[in-house]
């Protein structure tokens, strides 16, 4: 039984949120390869939606394009989830591995990204009055990836409601801590840079003179 | 060798930063700049230029001291308060005669000077409103000085301040005076035409920071005695107002930390007219071309054609702004050089000059609208009129000279929209950052679009919904034939049961 190919899984596991992932844990599936396809997909629909939006709905700022916010707010903050989940879930009993956090996380992603090309789209068909379709989409998307997310980790460590609730909430914290480290690591290496660059200059004027 | 190489490369990136360098408009002795639709500042064409500026030497008379206010007249007459020598100066239009003086005036039979007045209004009918700012009063009197009116401080218990000191003064067709105050908040003091007090008018919003807030709290709880030393939160005070031929009344203030209310258009119930349309006046914190942006309004003037001018202390910067509140020019700076300031006190426009007092330097500076100043104020003038297709060509001639210049778009857009055009005003539109332009042309292109495709839109939804079920009787008749062993998605769909009894 459920013999599905690793496309059919992606399937099964969008549309029965409260099942499909215990079934795929049954069955040791999910790949890794699409995992890293949809996060790629996120990342680019984060691009897609805020340069490619209808005017009237939302005005981009075309006169600069910068791709390092794009890659925090989609494969980084992706990365930092994965990594904080795995690091608070294994402290508390969690049975998932860092792969399986990464695979199920990936999938409950799909609605969201999905939702991101899906208003990028009708934003070029409907007038500002009718944007209510929009947002409704938008908010369906981002509900359905919650409820998928939640399952997903539900079904990953093996958890209740309450501790998964309570696992969720802790991996935000361990992402905010992680963020902060991130900026103070970013900085000190600036610190350092410059300076070795200021011995570098110091030791040039030196020789010149 | 080396050496050579050398020069040439400095040379070339002297060079490349020369022609970097914002050089649009030589003649004026500050940056002329606008801004984009991202409220970036962006060099732009100037549409003033400082053509002189006039002393009272240059009228004929003692030297201005402490220039505090013009006024002109609808006949182009100026009445100049020379507040340090305590005195009112009359020059002709083309501010080169002085016509009178008045530094004394008759009232019953007695004299009556000046002390540092502060402001005059004339009204059509020739009537002087003067703030007699030291002596706190007010005097109305006639051509020939002969006082009709004297003001004084209200006797009212809604009046609350200790002083009177009137700043500006303006008053209405129906005789109506108002005065802004020193220390008073609540709007601007209002006299009936006998001089009877009869309120306040025009007060500004209280701006919601988080230090209102924080103090709302806090005053739930505390008692008598330490309300009593909480500071309470009061609007920015207005420091000067206009009025409009059709009685509408413009305010301006001057706090750097209240942005709400700045500017604004005050009907007669007291009511800002622009609060609906999210207007932005000013410079932006983004501004380039300043190194304090930071708005201080000194004073306002709305000229006959309803084009708002804005005097900025700060910077000593005008901004000038259409009915509509869309930014047309920025001009004036900081400085000593003819049409620069160091300490600007009053703004009166007509429709082709702007005239700014300073009243450190003593002068009034005439700016002369330029060529293109001549052709934005021309569209603007048609456009606000509902001529919208005849500003068009004036509006692309202004963007032959300035392709940044956003108004321009604006007018275009609005222009295409009404014409019906409404692929090009969807281009415009984005272009003037106007949403709901782009939004309004966008509905009648898609309609236009849906009723000349509608047969082909009718076709292709037929013709993909006779594939769409020809392909899965087709994928049902082919599963069949194998068995159905190969699409195991459908297993899922028809439920787990079906595989248990499997």
């Amino acid at each position: 039984m459920m013999d599905l190919s690793e496309k059919q899984w992606v399937k099964h596991v969008v549309f029965h949120p409260f099942e499909g992932f215990e079934d795929m844990r049954w069955k040791k599936s999910g790949s890794l390869k699409i995992s890293f396809f949809i996060v790629f997909l996120f990342f680019a629909g984060n691009i897609v939606s805020d340069r490619l939006y209808a005017f009237h709905f939302w005005n981009s700022y075309d006169k600069l394009f910068n791709i390092v916010p794009y890659i925090v707010k989609s494969i980084l903050l992706f990365a930092v989830w994965v990594i904080g989940n795995w690091a608070v879930c294994t402290l508390f009993s969690g049975e998932g591995t860092l792969r399986r956090i990464c695979i199920f996380s990936a999938y409950s992603l799909i609605p969201y990204v999905a939702s991101l090309y899906l208003t990028t789209i009708l934003s070029h068909f409907l007038i500002t009055d009718e944007g209510v379709f929009i947002s409704c989409i938008h908010y369906a998307g981002v509900l359905w990836s919650f409820l998928l997310m939640f399952n997903a980790i539900k079904t990953v460590h093996q958890y209740s409601f309450l501790k998964t609730a309570a696992a969720m909430l802790l991996t935000v914290a361990a992402m905010l801590i992680m963020m902060f480290l991130l900026v103070l690591v970013m900085s000190l290496f600036q610190k350092v840079g410059l300076f070795i660059y200021s011995i570098y200059a110091e030791l040039q004027y030196r020789f010149r003179a | 060798m080396r050496k050579v190489i050398k020069n040439i490369l400095s040379i070339l990136t002297v060079s490349a930063m020369l022609s970097a360098a914002p050089c649009v408009s030589a003649a004026e002795a500050y940056d002329v700049y606008s801004y984009d639709r991202w409220g970036e500042a962006v060099p732009s064409q100037a549409g003033y230029t400082a053509e002189r500026s006039v002393s009272g030497a240059a009228l004929g008379t003692e030297d201005f001291s402490g220039l505090s206010d013009i006024f002109r007249t609808d006949s182009g007459i100026f009445y100049i308060v020379d507040s340090g020598n305590n005195r009112i100066v009359v020059a002709n239009e083309k501010l080169d005669k002085v016509i009178r003086i008045y530094d004394s005036f008759e009232y019953n039979g007695t004299s009556l000077s000046l002390e540092s007045p502060q402001s005059i209004f004339v009204s059509e009918n020739g009537k002087l409103y003067i703030a007699d700012t030291e002596n706190s009063r007010i005097l109305v009197s006639d051509e020939n000085g002969k006082v009709e009116l004297l003001i004084e401080k209200p006797e009212s218990e809604l009046y609350s301040a200790v002083t009177f000191w009137p700043r500006r003064i303006i008053a209405d067709d129906a005789g109506y005076i108002y005065a802004v105050v020193d220390n008073i908040t609540s709007g601007s003091v209002m006299f009936d035409s006998s001089g009877k007090f009869s309120g306040f008018y025009g007060a500004n919003r209280v701006q919601q920071t988080s230090e209102v807030i924080k103090n709302y709290f806090w005053k739930l709880f505390a008692n008598e005695t330490m309300r009593k030393y909480m500071t309470s939160s009061v609007p920015a005070a207005i420091t000067s107002f206009d009025i409009d031929k059709d009685g509408f009344v413009y305010t301006c203030n001057s706090s750097l930390t209240q942005e709400l209310d700045s500017i604004k258009k005050v009907d007669a119930s007291g009511y800002n007219l622009f609060a609906d349309i999210n207007a932005e006046f000013g410079d932006k914190p983004t501004a380039d071309y300043s190194e304090f942006p930071q708005n201080s309004y000194v004073d306002i003037d709305v000229n006959s054609e309803g084009l708002i001018s804005c005097l900025d202390y700060t910077n000593g910067r005008v901004f000038q702004y259409d009915e509509d509140c869309n930014l047309l020019f920025i001009f004036g700076g900081k400085g000593n050089q003819l049409g620069t300031f160091r300490q600007v006190s009053a703004i009166e426009s007509s429709v082709d000059n702007v005239y700014v007092a300073d009243s450190q330097k003593n002068t009034i500076t005439v700016f002369s609208e330029t060529s293109f100043g001549k052709l934005v104020h021309e569209a603007t003038r048609l456009y606000n009129d509902g001529y919208y297709e005849e500003a068009l060509t004036p509006w692309f001639e202004v963007l032959k000279r300035d392709g940044n210049y956003r108004r321009a778009y604006i007018g275009i857009a609005s222009a295409y929209i009404n014409r019906g055009e409404y692929e090009e005003a969807m281009k415009y539109a984005e272009l003037a950052d106007s949403q709901w332009r782009y939004d309004r042309a966008f509905e009648g292109y898609r309609e236009e679009f849906i009723s000349e495709n509608l047969s082909y839109i009718v076709w292709a939804v037929i013709i993909f919904s006779a594939a769409v079920i020809f392909l899965r009787r087709f994928k049902k008749k082919h599963k069949e034939a194998s068995g159905g062993h190969e699409d195991s998605a459908s297993q899922i769909s028809s439920g787990k049961k079906g595989d248990d009894e499997k």
